[in-house]
């Protein structure tokens, strides 16, 4: 459902919307920010998927031709979000399975002879936060264009993205939500992949979420935040944050939070009850 | 006009019954559910539905595409209730047709038929903003527990929501279940409702979570041939195209909700057999936004940090 926007406040930040089908997006102070949404994947094309990754377990639904990207025009820069690279992060991380808890009865079931036990990571937990390039267009004779891309690169700062800023209430030009991919754990919980963007006439903001929850078991959340606040610079400033915080269903009830998994559906109520096991503050580095 | 038609017109323009009503029509059901079997026998011709989650105006497309009840002699298996967000008026819309027609309607359990799921995935949270008490869903978890697990369509398709149980070689074996209890987290009555077929692996397969069937072509082959089955009907899990055969056609999962969860943008099936057991897919999409009630209404801005 697309946000109403007051055409004056586009006008004022010299934003221009477009909508054209599938993709959806925003032009401003030289950045182009686009989100394109489709259907799940179809069975053949989750079939190849699994080939070129090497599994035969992917999400149920894979939303594989969602996209964010966001492209500063001038110095090639593109930050793009989609569930390909994510899942290749899912694929490399590759952590050992967690057990629900009917598990523990489980094992004392009689076996069946020929039986396999799979032990795949269904959590699709991945350590994605964001894919990037810097692709320019260079002329070579006769008006050849080649197009040269190399990757973007992040580096460590003390900076922390400006949250007192974020939350004055700025009009909003450009809003949207992109599911990446989701799996219902076969109804042992939920683990979910998405980005949102909002774009205001001072900057764009990004929040990318991995969210995890085993019922009874486990709770995890990986969020990704990126900032650029627009400027008359020739290469952008943008600061990204990850954070990444888990706790178990255990550790939560202790603290005498409720155990039910009907209490844990909306991330961002509960995220600050789990404890952070990762937090970096980065910053992008364009060499020329 | 008798009262239990009176209730079906109200449901079908989506309007739920009062709390008093639905006591009523689930003690009603109660009384034709019990005497079915674990196996109930169904008759062809007749057509299969798989997952519905509260889809309340795709499920009426489906009634469009496949005719309306008792017209149509129906077969659902399943999954009636959660993620969607009518699972109140689906569910009694359904079991007001049953106790109506019980001869033009089969409804069968699935694993969202349960207490503890629908605590999590929405039918409770449901019944407790449309009634203000969980009376309502109280009564129809109680009904859950009547449900059968599973249906055999003239002697020769085996239809259940999950799939097969290594304790299950033969359906008269399932016919002993003591079915009248919630579903429990292991044992035969739970892999029937939970389990799926899996193509890596050849016999039985134990997911990755520590629990749940995974059950592979040489499993199915050999329920089929002792049975003396053509081949499995099953739902429980999500395909793109609405259907989708595995093992050399030795089992079928039908997917009844389109759009899942109102984003998916997949079609949803129903399979359609006639009175010689020759199978027809039908294949729909959601139905269009303006058929859905009040539209949404525009979202406030999220300022998320």
């Amino acid at each position: 459902m697309e946000l109403e926007v007051d055409e004056n406040d586009l006008k004022a930040a010299g934003a221009e919307l477009f909508d054209d089908g599938g993709r959806r997006g925003i032009r401003i102070h030289g950045w182009s920010v686009e989100s394109r949404k489709h259907s799940i994947l179809k069975s053949s094309t989750l079939q190849e998927w699994e080939q070129k990754l090497q599994t035969s377990h992917l999400p149920e639904m894979v939303f594989g031709d969602n996209t964010l990207i966001l492209k500063h025009l001038s110095s090639g820069t593109k930050i793009h979000f989609n569930a390909f690279d994510a899942l290749c992060g899912w694929k490399q991380e590759a952590l050992p399975p967690v057990e629900v808890p009917a598990a523990a009865k489980w094992k004392f079931r009689s076996k069946p002879t020929q039986e396999i036990i799979l032990d795949y990571d269904y959590t699709f937990t991945t350590p994605y936060c964001g894919s990037g390039t810097i692709e320019i267009d260079k002329k070579l004779n006769e008006g050849e264009i080649s197009e040269e891309t190399s990757n973007i690169h992040w580096e460590d700062c003390k900076e922390q993205i400006d949250v007192v800023a974020l939350a004055t209430k700025e009009p909003i030009l450009f809003f949207d939500e992109v599911v990446l991919y989701e799996d219902e754990l076969a109804d042992n919980g939920v683990s979910l992949l998405t980005v949102k963007v909002r774009v205001m006439p001072s900057s764009w903001f990004l929040l990318l979420r991995f969210w995890l929850r085993v019922d009874g078991v486990l709770i995890r959340l990986r969020e990704t935040r990126m900032h650029c606040v627009f400027g008359g610079s020739a290469t952008p400033i943008i600061l990204r944050e990850s954070c990444w915080r888990e706790s178990t269903f255990q550790a939560l009830s202790a603290m005498e939070h409720p155990f039910d998994s009907g209490a844990y559906g909306d991330p961002s109520i509960i995220s600050q009850k789990l404890p952070i096991i990762m937090h970096t503050t980065q910053r992008l580095v364009i060499s020329s | 006009m008798s009262d239990l038609d009176r209730q079906i017109e109200q449901l079908k323009r989506c309007e739920p019954l009062k709390e008093s009503e639905v006591k009523s029509l689930c003690l009603k059901a109660m009384e034709i559910l019990v005497e079915e079997s674990n196996v109930q026998r169904v008759d062809a011709p007749v057509t299969i539905c798989g997952d519905i989650h509260g889809q309340f105006y795709d499920m009426k497309e489906l009634f469009k595409v496949g005719g309306d009840c008792p017209k149509t002699n129906y077969l659902f298996l399943g999954d009636f209730v959660d993620r969607g967000f009518y699972s109140v008026e689906t569910f009694l819309l359904l079991l007001a047709l049953k106790v109506r027609y019980p001869d033009r309607i089969t409804l069968i359990r699935g694993n969202h038929e349960s207490r503890q799921i629908t605590q999590v995935y929405g039918f409770y949270d449901e019944c407790l903003r449309k009634y203000g008490s969980v009376n309502v869903w109280r009564y129809c978890t109680d009904i859950f527990d009547y449900l059968s697990l599973s249906a055999l369509i003239e002697n020769k398709i085996f239809s259940v929501h999950g799939g097969l149980s290594p304790a299950i070689s033969t359906l008269d074996q399932i016919r002993t279940i003591d079915r009248k209890q919630e579903v429990p987290h292991d044992g035969a009555m739970c892999d029937l409702l939970w389990s799926d077929p899996e193509d890596i692996v050849d016999g039985w397969g134990l997911s990755p979570r520590g629990a749940g069937f995974l059950f592979g072509g040489s499993v199915v082959a050999s329920f089929n041939h002792s049975n003396n089955i053509d081949y499995i009907c099953r739902a429980h899990q999500l395909v793109m195209e609405g259907y989708k055969w595995m093992f050399n056609n030795q089992i079928v999962t039908v997917w009844s909700a389109p759009n899942y969860c109102y984003r998916c943008g997949n079609v949803a099936a129903i399979l359609e057999l006639n009175g010689n057991l020759n199978k027809q897919f039908r294949v729909f999409d959601a139905a269009p936004q303006e058929s859905r009630g009040a539209p949404a209404k525009k979202p406030a801005p999220d300022y998320f940090l």
